[in-house]
């Protein structure tokens, strides 16, 4: 286990620096809009809060940590201290994998196109596209994360900015609750799966959901992605624990320990193998997560482009 | 014999969380914790009900182990919203270690 209080400044120290938990500039991370040709004016926006884009720094970050757990060198691992060059900024970005890199913005390439399959209309701006700060709420740096979060909602406000489509679950409920909550700023948000519609069996006939902690029960939404996929013909399986009492992938202590998280993934992971049918989430923590448990998983994004 | 503060559970009220006395000690939060670690989070809440503030800075880093998932407060009995119990403790911890004057 590292010390949560190295992990916590380090992070807090990123955020400020470069508005990421990474220290890698937002513009290098995000980068999957670049050829599309989206609008970049609108009512609604397309709010991506950086999560997906994150998933190849953390897959480097974690693999990395995981190494010196437990190890003669783990009290030498003031992560972010002994490791500054390789592990966080530039050094990291060079690191993360390419083929990582393609497969985050094919999934938020899905997302866009189920979006305007469903001929919903919005626009997309990757400078008021921010991450969300919701890794400061989570780890207790509370002041950090209003800090962090009155920048994000005053950069939406002054350009107007008021209904949000989000895609991921820890946005989603960032921007939902904490926000008002918090900072005292309130969106109109919907998740892009709450916004699509598509009829007819297309293929696929059963699959697994792995329902994330923040629908499952903070945002008890499980039952959103369930009837998307019933429409098409899909069946989900029912899976030990589910909805309001999903299990936790382990995904949310990686970086404060990587064996603990190991522990709660090989439990998820057996559950979530045992019912025979693939498996499918919507939330990019979970896949990476579940993925390192031997998992085969798709995101739902990319199901759905793929079916619909 | 740890020094207890039974004013504790009010001054968490200003890291967000005003739920500690709900408590009764149940253990269901334990029970059904996917960490299965010693009494998580039973035991640290019981440490915030009596305000023994030193276990806590003690045994801080445990309060770090705690996934964020929900499966606690939604089961608490109480409502005692353990989970937020943790963030608020997470909150107070780091005031301390910023050296906030107020804590
Ligand atoms: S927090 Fe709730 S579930 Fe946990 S011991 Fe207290 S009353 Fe029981
Ligand atoms: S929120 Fe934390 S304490 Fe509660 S059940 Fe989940 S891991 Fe355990």
């Amino acid at each position: 286990m590292f010390k949560p209080r190295d992990i916590i400044e380090l992070i807090a120290d990123n955020v400020k620096k470069t508005r990421n938990p990474f220290g890698v500039p937002n513009l290098l991370m995000n980068r999957w809009w670049k050829g599309l040709d989206l609008p970049a004016e609108g009512d609604v926006m397309l709010f991506t809060g950086l999560m997906y884009q994150s998933v190849p720094y953390i897959e480097m970050t974690t693999r990395h940590l995981e190494r010196y757990e437990d190890s003669a060198l783990e009290d030498y691992v003031r992560y972010g201290r002994y490791m500054p060059k390789f592990l966080v900024g530039l050094g990291l970005a060079l690191l993360s994998s390419k083929e990582e890199k393609k497969k985050s913005a094919d999934m938020l390439h899905s997302i866009a196109k189920v979006l305007a399959k469903s001929k919903v209309d919005f626009f997309y701006s990757p400078e008021l596209d921010h991450y969300s700060g919701v890794l400061l709420y989570d780890l207790g740096d509370i002041d950090g994360f209003i800090r962090h979060a009155s920048f994000v909602a005053d950069t939406l406000r002054e350009k107007g900015v008021k209904k949000l489509i989000t895609v991921d679950p820890h946005t989603t409920y960032a921007l939902k609750v904490l926000y008002p909550k918090h900072v005292g700023e309130t969106f109109e948000v919907k998740t892009y799966f709450e916004l699509i519609n598509f009829r007819g069996e297309n293929g696929t006939k059963q699959v697994t959901l792995h329902d994330p902690c923040m629908y499952g029960r903070y945002l008890e939404m499980s039952d959103v992605p369930t009837k998307v996929l019933a429409n098409m013909g899909i069946e989900c399986v029912a899976v030990r624990n589910s909805g309001k009492f999903t299990n936790c992938c382990g995904g949310p202590v990686e970086s404060i320990s990587p064996k603990l998280s190991k522990e709660i993934l090989h439990r998820r992971a057996e559950e979530l193998k045992s019912t025979g049918a693939p498996v499918v989430t919507m939330c990019p923590i979970c896949m990476t997560h579940l993925k390192k448990g031997g998992v085969e998983v798709e995101d739902l994004s990319t199901l759905i482009n793929r079916c619909a | 014999m740890a020094l207890v503060d039974l004013d504790f559970p009010e001054q968490l009220e200003r890291f967000g969380v005003d739920t500690a006395l709900e408590c009764f000690n149940c253990g269901t939060c334990a029970a059904i914790c996917p960490l299965i670690h010693e009494h998580f989070p039973r035991k640290i809440i019981r440490y915030a009900q009596l305000g023994a503030k030193d276990r806590i800075l003690q045994e801080s880093d445990e309060l770090w182990r705690c996934l964020h998932c929900g499966l606690c407060t939604y089961t608490c009995p109480r409502e005692a919203d353990p989970g937020e119990l943790i963030l608020g403790l997470r909150r107070y911890v780091i005031a301390k270690w910023r050296g906030r004057a107020d804590v």
